[in-house]
């Protein structure tokens, strides 16, 4: 364990050196700009010493694996700044955020005007994606290939057979068993149910349930607490088929099936896919943006975003220094980390204008 | 076990034998099916919740240690190492403030059912609801903790789970105190008025103790069931990883709130922390329920 | 013992001074008073705050929050009677299968058991009744909902056939996630509550009652029958109504093993969902009438725990009067 550690410190280390290098060397083919908040964050990656006090945090529960990780290593550069992350859902974290119960929140979600935040009182800071994967327990089938709209059919229990036609014209030359599918989805309120259904919504003309955290499911599907809850429901019937997340479907050692992106190609989940999707998503003006279902001939189709609420002002200066200080840490140090992980670090033009977006905070 | 002891073995006080032989065969059968039933009950009840038992010192027993008791809690998921030293702090620290203020409201509230008010209207309805009070579900608890607490002072602290905790333990203790305070036979509430005692003293120094066996058995059902309880602590506590021994400054975290964060991660090392919370709660109850009996017996009125 | 003084009052001499006067009396009345209208203030809060929040689903909803089945937050239908069913179902299922079982032990207890047994045997309940629900609730979906399909399957292929009790026993579901395994699971964790309090109600049997039954010529089983059942009636319906509080109210256990699906069937083996278990997975991620509706969830259980602890308390009323028409 020390070992790993060791080697952990000596990554992020390498990965600061990496990131002053391109800074002096401005050899990005990103913009001035990225090379000069490159120059700033590693400016201030000597100051996080100086950082003291207390970050409360709450919310997402998506990216909470990759945060807690984060906050790991960020306690070896910081020592005086204890930052805690309760994962209470999306929901709750922005409800938090508009009662100031907490400095930031995790959410998976844009804001609604009912959530809670007041307009003009926040600014999103997109942190990490990640691909959800579309998980099966299939004995004697190891490669499975799926289109949107036969996926919609599948999890609205249209296609009740694992050997219906449509499932094998995506999978031509494999033979499929004669076995019931038995659908997993989350019992929990959940940002990967939104992004999954999301993606249905936008890829799949045969979805009929809309998107949201939680969903009219049919009756004879079932629910599973959390994703690591869905991974073993699949894994304990033959013939399950569910959405997990990258992290806890490899986690569980489940095998996933490949998704027939906008370019009509099939790509199965992985990080490289999911960065793919970020280039191919167009960013809004406030840094939200939209990676599912996006072009791109490498693109893993259902990638999910996620993003950090920080508030506008800080009436407290430390506090300000704080928030600012750790989320440039998760968008510096962090990103090295993120695929350690399993999740999928954001691209370097993004990553600058996240930077950017903490250099309006009061 | 015992537990094949022949019903007849204790000839009990007054029970003349000579009756057995002439029982009817339907009398008898009758007799032993429903007594050995009884014994089948027990069965039945034991072996699931051994089961438990089981996984939970198998499972946990590998992973405690004094680290585990004592270390700050690991951020990571997949790292070994770290304990929950805060999460046994933070325990004790909500269900004791829950209890010093659960317990003698309860019992005062008992007192007044049982002693005062009997079977007045006021008193029914304080009866009715206090047992409408202990259907109340943790997390609506919870939420209402939250909407008032948490929402007016602007923070999450261990003392609004200890708020939150005590509303669930209040009318556990109120009925069950009363259930054992009316098993107080009349006649010591009246020998004692006859020798002068004030009824408020009468109650204090003889109902009180004469019932106090039964009242802490009631008390440790109503610790139990909220030093178990999960959906308040993860909403009103909030969650930190180093000791905080502070009830009104900071956020918190107790160990049922640890079990179920890392219960629900595929990692092999968070669900190891999950059973080795389970263990560890389940001692710290138990090394409670014995004190608590001894003390118990050493002020119960001994049976006449 | 100690305690012999503490029963004993002292001499008449002491009789003015003892217990200061009647103002002492009085403000330990009031103050017992007060404790026991903290009950009436805290529930009146709870309701007041919690009909407030859900207050915008009953509007939207009004009483097809309780008589539809969709619950469809993206389409914001809020029906809610698949869980309310899913409630009463795995209740009813705990309380058949704990209630005799936790009478049994009781009556072990008392009436079997060597003396020398009794004591650490309660003091094991009262430590079962603590293993925290989150710990069953991991044992029941890692443990036990796995391996009781093949006996579902079994009780379903020998009474599937039968009319009305073979819709009862469906098609299991293949996870074993279902009301059975929700209600079973309950069960073992109300057991050590409600056979807690039915031991305290038949340790209140007077031994006289229980010798003259034995005298007269009864068995053990009769004596019991005759002579401690209708003493602890009352008592025992307190002690189930205290279980069914419990089983009603189990959130985080319910939420792992009952398998998540909204409907409303017959087959016990099939998955449901249940009120509180809803409410606690939901509302971390839900926002606006979402979340009212699902604190409306928590109201409508409160309303339900209130209608039957009032039929409840009509009964032990009745078998009150009942005893009293008999003794006298």
């Amino acid at each position: 364990m020390n070992r790993n550690v060791l080697s952990r410190r000596a990554l992020v280390g390498v990965a600061v050196a990496a990131l002053a290098l391109a800074g002096c060397g401005g050899g990005d083919d990103d913009s001035d700009t990225g090379t000069g908040t490159g120059t700033d964050a590693s400016a201030g990656a000597s100051d996080y010493a100086n950082l003291s006090g207390e970050l409360k945090a709450s919310g997402a529960s998506f990216p909470d694996a990759f945060y807690q990780e984060v906050i790991t290593e960020f306690k070896t550069v910081a020592s005086g700044l204890t930052v805690n992350y309760n994962a209470v859902g999306s929901g709750q974290g922005k409800k938090d955020f508009g009662a100031n119960l907490n400095d930031f929140a995790g959410t998976d979600s844009t804001v609604k005007d009912t959530d809670g935040p007041a307009a003009g009182s926040y600014l999103y800071v997109p942190t990490v994606a990640a691909p959800i994967t579309v998980s099966y327990n299939l004995s004697g089938v190891d490669k499975l290939q799926l289109s949107p709209d036969t996926l919609a059919k599948i999890f609205q229990t249209d296609i009740k057979k694992w050997n219906d036609p449509l499932i094998g014209a995506d999978n031509p030359g494999v033979t499929l068993p004669d076995k019931n599918i038995t659908v997993a989805h989350r019992s929990d309120g959940s940002g990967t149910t939104n992004n999954f259904s999301k993606f249905l919504v936008a890829a799949a003309p045969a979805w009929k349930l809309k998107s949201g955290d939680t969903l009219d499911w049919p009756a004879s599907t079932q629910g599973a607490e959390k994703n690591s809850g869905v991974a073993q429901l699949i894994k304990s019937a033959d013939g399950g088929i569910g959405y997990v997340d990258f992290s806890d479907a490899k986690a569980s050692g489940l095998s996933f099936a490949a998704i027939k992106n906008k370019d009509g190609q099939f790509v199965a989940a992985s990080l490289e896919g999911a960065t793919a999707a970020l280039n191919g998503a167009t960013i809004k003006d406030d840094l939200t943006y939209d990676p599912l279902n996006a072009a791109g001939p490498t693109t893993y189709a259902i990638t999910a975003p996620t993003y950090i609420l920080v508030r506008t002002t800080y009436s407290d200066a430390a506090k300000k220094d704080a928030v600012k200080g750790f989320v440039t840490y998760i968008l510096n140090e962090g990103q090295t980390l993120a695929p350690e992980v399993d999740f999928a670090p954001l691209p370097e033009a993004l990553k600058t204008k996240a930077l950017a977006q903490l250099d309006k905070i009061q | 076990m015992t537990t094949t002891a022949p019903p007849v073995t204790r000839p009990s006080a007054g029970a003349p034998d000579l009756s057995r032989g002439a029982l009817s065969l339907r009398r008898r059968l009758a007799n032993q099916i429903f007594l050995g039933l009884f014994v089948v009950a027990v069965l039945v009840a034991v072996i699931p919740l051994g089961l438990v038992v089981w996984a939970v010192i198998s499972r946990g027993g590998s992973v405690i240690s004094w680290e585990f008791l004592t270390a700050d809690i690991p951020n990571s998921f997949r790292r070994s190492g770290g304990g929950v030293g805060p999460a046994i702090v933070g325990t004790l620290l909500i269900t004791g403030m829950a209890a010093l203020m659960a317990i003698p409201l309860g019992v005062l509230g008992a007192v007044y059912l049982n002693e005062y008010g009997k079977q007045r209207p006021l008193a029914r309805l304080i009866r009715m609801m206090a047992d409408i009070m202990t259907g109340v579900p943790s997390i609506v608890m919870g939420l209402f903790i939250y909407s008032t607490w948490v929402l007016l002072f602007e923070t999450r602290t261990g003392f609004a789970g200890s708020l939150a905790l005590a509303c669930l333990m209040l009318p556990v203790i109120i009925r069950s105190t009363e259930e054992m305070l009316r098993l107080v036979p009349d006649e010591l509430r009246q020998a004692s008025l006859a020798l002068g005692a004030r009824k408020w003293r009468t109650t204090v120094t003889v109902v009180l103790p004469a019932a106090i066996s039964g009242i802490t058995s009631g008390i440790l059902l109503a610790i139990a069931r909220a030093a178990g309880e999960t959906a308040p602590i993860v909403f009103v506590v909030g969650i930190t990883s180093s000791t905080n021994l502070s009830l009104f400054d900071g956020e918190n975290t107790a160990l049922p709130a640890q079990i179920f964060r890392n219960a629900s991660q595929v990692f092999e090392p968070a669900q190891e922390r999950a059973w080795g919370s389970a263990l560890t709660l389940i001692v710290i109850v138990l090394l409670f329920t014995i004190v608590a009996r001894i003390i118990a017996n050493r002020f119960a009125i001994k049976e006449r | 013992m100690t305690t012999q003084t503490q029963t004993g009052p002292d001499p008449k001499t002491e009789l003015s001074s003892r217990g200061g006067g009647p103002r002492a009396d009085r403000s330990f009345q009031v103050l017992t008073l007060a404790a026991g209208l903290l009950v009436l203030a805290v529930l009146a809060l709870i309701l007041i705050t919690t009909t407030r929040e859900a207050w915008p689903a009953f509007r939207e909803m009004g009483l097809r929050f309780i008589t539809q089945n969709r619950w469809d937050p993206p389409s914001e239908i809020f029906g809610g009677l698949a869980f309310i069913y899913g409630t009463a179902i795995v209740s009813l299922i705990a309380l058949i299968f704990a209630v005799p079982v936790s009478i049994g032990i009781a009556l072990f207890l008392t009436e079997l058991a060597p003396r020398r047994l009794r004591a650490p045997a309660v003091t094991v309940i009262d430590l079962l009744a603590a293993v925290p629900s989150v710990v069953f609730g991991l044992w029941g979906v890692l443990v036990v909902a796995p391996k009781l399909v093949p006996i579902y399957q079994w009780i379903h292929d020998v009474l599937g056939g039968i009319p009305v009790i073979g819709a009862i026993f469906g098609q299991p579901v293949g996870s074993g996630r279902n009301f059975m395994t929700a209600g079973l699971i309950l069960a073992i964790m109300i057991t050590p509550i409600i056979t807690s309090i039915a031991r305290e109600v038949f340790d209140t049997v007077p031994r006289a009652d229980k010798d003259a039954a034995l005298a007269l010529g009864a068995t053990r089983w009769e004596m019991i029958t005759g002579a401690v059942f209708p003493h602890s009636f009352g008592g025992l319906v307190g002690a189930v109504i205290l279980g069914l509080g419990r089983a009603m109210g189990e959130t985080i256990a319910i939420a792992l093993i009952i398998g998540s699906s909204t409907q409303i069937t017959a087959n016990v083996f099939a998955s449901g969902n249940a009120m509180p278990a809803v409410i606690v997975s939901q509302i971390g991620e839900s926002t606006g009438t979402f979340t009212a509706a699902l604190i409306g969830l928590g109201v409508v259980l409160f309303i339900m725990t209130v209608i039957i602890n009032t039929a409840a308390q009509a009964i032990v009323r009745r078998a009150e009067i009942r005893m009293r028409g008999t003794a006298s």
